[in-house]
């Protein structure tokens, strides 16, 4: 037994269909964001139990044990007009704990420019509507059901107003 | 355009193509990366990234892409196996403590024979034995599940991934340097482990709804600012290893980094699943020679 029985039987508050986690997901309810990781402490025969900066816990794991569903994908409808703020937008998707677009993406000033994704330097000169940079962003699968891009709005990753400053700032890129 | 979008989604999960796929039917809805023609054996990246030409002899790398970052992924690393740059590391001290501290648990023979090695004889046990089918705990496990195993026996905690399991299994894996990696995933327990793990390894989790095989299979060769992204063939054959950001680590906690830095939540080192993505990726080094004390970046 390698964590304190505390731990290894967790409830997940609210998540559909759910029972309690599986023993072999690292999560401690007492840490501070649940989820937590392994460290080899030198010349020790035990790991040491780090505390993770984000609660990863809510989504789906690779644990045999987790049967909790992966949310489908949504096609996602942009009601209104965009009213989005670009420089808001810019601090989200250029920023490693939010959007952190640039992982794939080439945005303009960034050095290290990601290649995963196409670029998307130029971006308002492909002319693309709001509601389809908006639909893209919010589920990627709707275009490309096997794309390696995070479905952003459908796993709650960025708030509706998050997504409309993105899509703001996308739409401003000369 | 809804309904053609939810059949194309249907044939990719069907593209999984395992009975383990249609056993999911029943189960919460999952989506996989489609599985790509794995072979169990690293001449397999031949059809995969073809970087298998420029890393498949460790003493005839080009040292002018080792030097430089943009070639560096073809390389798939292997400029920090010991054969190629054997400079004094982490891996090297962690080694000599793993010597020690095997010599003090196999003091009467029992250590080594509980990790199947015969008459002590530990030359070619990692290459050719593990991972295996533990009779002792009914289940496939790698080295460094064995080695908590066998000290447990002798009221000695080694957690698996913790550094002195690793230190051990380090000086374990040392008596097979040169040797190709050789182990059988054509049947019984290790084909079905094999099955299983990479039916893992193309399950997309996490907030990022990333599988492994996202990033070492579709963007394979790409950048995420900075890191490239190399072939999972080979890669097994160097473990544990030394991390410069000064860490001893063995696979399965370099499998709970690639899920935390993705994004989806790590499992337990010892878990099945990792004892499973770790058959798969052994087999994926199947014909590659062992090479430790190594360092990654
Ligand atoms: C893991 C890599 C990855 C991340 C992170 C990522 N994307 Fe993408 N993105 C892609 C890929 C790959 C494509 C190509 C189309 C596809 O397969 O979905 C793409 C396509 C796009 C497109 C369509 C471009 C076009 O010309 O049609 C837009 C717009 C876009 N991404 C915006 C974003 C934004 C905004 C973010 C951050 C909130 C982001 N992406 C994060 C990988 C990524
Ligand atoms: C977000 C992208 C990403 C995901 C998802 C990911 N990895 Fe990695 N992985 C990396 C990067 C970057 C590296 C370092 C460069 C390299 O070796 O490819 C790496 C390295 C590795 C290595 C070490 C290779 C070596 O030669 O030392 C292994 C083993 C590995 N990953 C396995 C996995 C497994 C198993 C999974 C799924 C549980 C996974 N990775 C998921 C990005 C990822």
């Amino acid at each position: 037994m390698k964590l304190p029985i505390a731990v290894a039987v967790v409830m997940i508050a609210g998540a559909a269909g759910a029972g309690p986690l599986p023993a072999d997901v690292l999560v401690d309810e007492g840490a501070k964001n649940k989820t937590i990781w392994p460290y080899p402490q030198q010349d020790s025969g035990k790991l040491i139990y780090k505390d993770h900066r984000r609660d990863l816990s809510k989504w789906p794991t690779l644990s045999y044990g987790d049967d909790r569903a992966t949310p489908r994908p949504q096609r996602a409808r942009l009601t209104g007009t965009l009213n989005g703020d670009p420089a808001r937008g810019k601090a989200v998707a250029m920023n490693k704990g939010r959007g952190n677009c640039w992982a794939c993406h080439a945005l303009p000033g960034d050095p290290q420019a990601g290649t995963a994704g196409p670029s998307l330097l130029a971006f308002k000169a492909r002319n693309y509507t709001d509601a389809r940079v908006y639909e893209q962003v919010f589920d990627a699968r709707v275009v490309n059901p096997v794309s390696a891009m995070p479905p952003f709005g459908t796993f709650g990753l960025l708030s509706e107003q998050e997504l409309r400053d993105v899509v703001a700032f996308l739409q401003s890129i000369e | 355009m809804r309904l053609a979008l939810l059949i194309s989604l249907a044939a990719v999960t069907a593209g999984a193509g395992t009975a383990l796929a249609q056993q999911r039917n029943a189960q919460p809805y999952r989506e996989h990366v489609p599985y790509i023609d794995w072979k169990p054996d690293v001449t397999g990246d031949i059809q995969h990234t073809g970087t298998y030409q420029y890393w498949k002899d460790r003493k005839a790398l080009n040292p002018d892409w080792v030097a430089s970052k943009e070639h560096q992924w073809q390389l798939n690393w292997k400029f920090m196996d010991p054969s190629y740059d054997d400079t004094l590391h982490g891996g090297h001290i962690a080694r000599d403590r793993g010597a020690a501290l095997y010599k003090k648990l196999d003091a009467g023979g029992a250590f080594a024979a509980c990790l199947g090695a015969r008459n002590g004889d530990l030359k070619g046990l990692r290459a050719n034995h593990y991972p295996q089918y533990s009779t002792a705990l009914g289940r496939v496990v790698g080295l460094e599940e064995m080695i908590e195993h066998c000290a447990a026996r002798q009221n000695v905690t080694l957690e698996n991934g913790s550094y002195d399991n690793s230190a051990i299994s380090v000086y374990v894996t040392e008596f097979s340097n040169g040797m190709p990696i050789n182990i059988d995933v054509s049947k019984g327990p290790l084909k079905d482990a094999f099955e299983r793990g990479r039916e893992r390894f193309h399950l997309r989790n996490g907030a990022t709804h990333f599988a492994c095989a996202t990033c070492h299979v579709t963007l394979v060769g790409r950048s995420l600012r900075g890191q490239v992204l190399t072939t999972p063939y080979g890669d097994a054959a160097h473990w544990p290893t030394y991390r410069t950001k000064d860490e001893l680590q063995s696979l399965h906690v370099r499998f709970a980094e690639c899920n935390r830095n993705a994004g989806a939540q790590p499992l337990r080192p010892g878990s099945p699943v990792y004892s499973d993505i770790e058959v798969f990726l052994t087999a994926l080094s199947n014909g590659y020679p062992v090479d430790v004390p190594s360092a990654r970046d």
